[in-house]
């Protein structure tokens, strides 16, 4: 028992050395994960899309119809920039990006409303970011009820204030966004980009290592603590995986802890349930990385392999496309990795301020992965020496060492 | 002579190169095409349809469960619990089973008739916002067809008919048109700016390595003495592959898009196929700029996997880049994807003529020619043959 302890605790402070001997790794294990929450919480600080520009094209041009124009252009999510006579003029407008949007008010605007009759206030939305419609179009709709209350008021005849009130709205209504007070887009994307952005570096950055050991053909660094000394695979496995690990609980202090206060981003969740939760994420993560690091036949590979894959697992996570519309098959596959229940679990705790049992299901997945990923990786170990090592050819390391 | 050195030469043995490197064929044709699919795949439906919501429903009277039902016949909306308490409700919210939570309070339909103006409350887990926003939608909808229907009725007790009330009801409807995009396609939306933005992302990182490992494996000066010493033959020899594999890709990519699910391209094949094109050579040059830049290979590579990943934020698809800080908003036009972005809103979804985007293709070509510039520092990058360390 002592010596698989000491073991493992000089593989540990000997993968170390390794990892902080090559810039390389550093600059992924590091640099990256500091620098990079940073950025995209700064790409997505500004939440939500104020004062979008729109034109308006008044042909009805009444009180009625300026009172419309008014409250739209008073409204936080809408700019009126321009009031032009025709579409055509508005259509050109939109095309050079002055505007992204028309409000076409008709001529009958007016006369509609005097005479009891519904009219229609038509909205062109440039669709290059689904945010513009939505504001434009609830910033309308809002417009629309508010004014149509009153004239309704007008057209039924006025009673006392609360009959007058529950003409304008016979039914009240309040909506209430929970966990994301301001709609906002940071608060809702970044949670999930800091959760992969551990398992993408780590990803990255073991896989520099196990490159630059095969282009060096340093194999005895990869598997011994010391010179002349042959540890298990096992043991190995485990001593690499505490040893980045321990290095990934700093960075995620820096990353889930400080990014999202910096950026004021939802921070309800218990920070020791956080804690707990991310001990099974980053030795999972760490175990993934390790079974997968094995590919990388040179240093520089890693990138080529696996840098894309991030998109692909933020959208898999279910964060935007919602995680009940994704195909079952889709699901399974998103459940090998260990940043789906990752993210699934630190948006619960983190923003939603679960407790550890509310997300029980993802904490067992994660402790299921790092089991597994533990066992693929010292295989995935044996095949990477198998394969790569001139000593070995084609017979397995010892295993009676252990 | 001709035969053993020149252009073509480089060119043929770029393409052993490739065909023969598992890396390679990994990288630049399986992982474009199994992101491409399951993406495509994942959004098939266009719209996220069936986000489970609960209902809290204190009343429980006639009025109520016909909205309720209402409610439930919207496709986007799918009603998985009738009978909790609020406090249940939020639990399930809190676990992540439903999105939404949609309360009728007690007495609402006597309320309703009398104009106590009773008020249903609804919430949304805006931690997903766009499973938040589509639900909001659906149950703002109800939430002004209840008022509308209260209104009806007691509009009909005054004595008004339906023809004169519907006016009365809603004075000023408001009519959507989202250009391009009628259906508010998610699938559009995204796949449409996520595939050339894989595409650049590693056709940039590819054109790296294709000079990088060169030099790695100490071959630098054999490669340039194969183009016959001609600068501009050995780099043109080389990335002439790529160009010509990512363009078959890109074709393979818009027939899916646009030939077999009928995206929108209003301005017709050519412009569209043209921005790839562009985009495509626009990641050759970035490439070449990030290697004439480093001088190093993996500080290269590193540099072009942030900067192509960088892409897809800044680009302002799924967040509007001019909602961003004025410094992103100003830097995002340094990235080519930024660029074949606005290409692509006008002449896929707006369709407007082709003269309104000249400068953004002109700029794509740019980032090519600037890469050809930096030409003369990748070949003596090529020429000193020295790896790191």
């Amino acid at each position: 028992m002592k010596k698989l302890l000491l073991d493992i605790y000089y593989v540990w402070l000997h993968e170390l050395k390794v990892v902080f001997r090559d810039p390389a790794v550093v600059l992924l294990f590091l640099i990256v994960p500091l620098a990079y929450p940073v950025l995209y919480a700064f790409l997505y600080n500004n939440e939500a899309v104020h004062e979008v520009k729109v034109i308006v094209v008044d042909e009805s041009n009444s009180a009625l119809s300026r009172e419309f124009t008014r409250k739209v252009d008073g409204a936080a999510d809408v700019n009126v920039v321009a009031h032009v006579a025709d579409m055509e003029e508005a259509r050109e407008a939109v095309r050079r990006k002055e505007a992204y949007g028309i409000i076409y008010i008709p001529a009958s605007f007016s006369i509609d409303l005097n005479t009891a009759q519904q009219t229609a206030v038509l909205v062109y939305s440039d669709m290059s970011s689904m945010l513009f419609y939505k504001a434009m179009l609830l910033t309308c709709m809002e417009v629309s009820l508010e004014m149509g209350a009153d004239i309704r008021v007008n057209d039924m005849g006025h009673g006392t204030r609360a009959q007058d009130a529950s003409t304008m709205e016979a039914v009240d209504y309040e909506w209430v966004s929970f966990y994301n007070v301001s709609n906002g887009f940071a608060s809702f994307l970044v949670p999930a980009i800091l959760i992969l952005v551990i398992q993408q570096t780590l990803l990255l950055g073991i896989g520099t290592i196990v490159g630059t050991h095969n282009d060096k053909k340093r194999f005895t660094v990869a598997s011994h603590m010391s010179e002349g000394k042959n540890i298990h695979p096992l043991k190995l496995t485990i001593g690499k995986g505490f040893c980045y690990s321990t290095l990934y609980i700093i960075t995620s202090a820096w990353v889930l802890r400080v990014v999202p206060y910096l950026f004021n981003l939802p921070q309800i969740g218990d920070p020791l349930t956080i804690a707990v939760f991310l001990f099974p994420y980053i030795l999972a993560a760490t175990f993934f990385a390790m079974t997968l690091s094995y590919f990388c036949s040179q240093r520089e590979f890693v990138m080529l392999l696996v840098v894309f894959t991030s998109v692909p697992f933020l959208f898999m996570s279910g964060i935007s496309w919602p995680w009940v519309s994704i195909p079952p098959v889709l699901k399974a596959i998103a459940y090998l990795l260990p940043s789906t229940p990752g993210i699934h679990g630190f948006v619960s705790i983190n923003t939603m301020g679960a407790t550890l049992s509310d997300v029980w299901f993802e904490y067992v997945v994660l402790w299921v992965q790092v089991v597994v990923y533990w066992a693929l990786a010292t295989m995935m170990y044996y095949w990477w020496i198998d394969n790569y090592d001139p000593k070995y050819k084609g017979k397995h390391p010892s295993m009676s060492k252990f | 002579m001709a035969s053993e050195k020149g252009m073509w030469v480089v060119f043929i043995r770029e393409w052993k190169r490739i065909l023969s490197s598992k890396i390679c064929i990994w990288g630049m044709i399986v992982a474009p095409l199994l992101t491409f699919g399951l993406l495509m795949y994942m959004m098939s439906a266009g719209l996220p349809t069936k986000i489970p919501i609960a209902v809290v429903d204190l009343d429980n009277s006639l009025t109520s469960r016909s909205l309720v039902r209402q409610l439930d016949a919207f496709a986007k909306t799918d009603i998985k619990f009738k009978s909790l308490s609020f406090k249940e409700a939020r639990v399930e919210m809190e676990r992540g089973k439903v999105y939404g939570v949609f309360t009728i309070p007690r007495n609402f339909a006597k309320d309703a008739i009398s104009g106590n103006r009773p008020k249903i409350v609804f919430y949304t887990n805006n931690a997903f916002l766009i499973s938040g926003s589509l639900l909001f939608q659906d149950m703002k909808t109800i939430s002004v067809l209840a008022s509308a229907s209260v209104g009806l009725r007691m509009g009909e007790a005054k004595g008004y008919t339906q023809g004169q009330l519907m006016p009365i009801l809603q004075p000023i409807s408001i009519e959507a048109h989202p250009i391009g995009n009628p259906m508010l396609n998610y699938s559009v939306y995204l796949n449409n700016v996520l595939t050339p933005g894989i595409i650049f992302l590693i056709l940039a990182m590819f054109t790296i390595s294709s000079f990088g490992s060169e030099v790695k494996m100490g071959t630098g000066r054999k490669f340039l003495d194969l183009a016959g010493g001609s600068t501009v033959k050995a780099i043109f020899g080389k990335i002439l592959p790529y160009t010509i594999l990512f363009f078959v890709l890109s074709l393979f990519f818009m027939s899916v898009l646009y030939y077999y699910n009928n995206f929108p391209l209003n301005s017709g094949f050519f412009p569209i196929c043209f921005a790839y094109l562009c985009l495509i050579l626009s990641a050759q040059g970035f490439g070449l700029m990030l290697l004439a830049v480093f001088g190093n290979y993996r500080l290269s590579l590193s540099a072009a996997s942030l900067l192509g990943m960088i892409s897809f934020s800044i680009t302002g698809f799924s967040f509007p880049s001019i909602a961003m800080s004025p410094v992103l908003y100003a830097l995002s036009f340094l990235f080519p994807l930024r660029h074949f972005f606005l290409i692509y809103v006008d002449q896929a979804l707006n369709g407007i003529a082709w003269q309104y985007s000249a400068y953004h293709y002109a700029t794509l070509l740019g980032f090519f020619f600037l890469g050809l510039i930096c030409m003369g520092r990748v070949r003596n990058f090529m020429y000193e043959n020295v790896y790191e360390e």
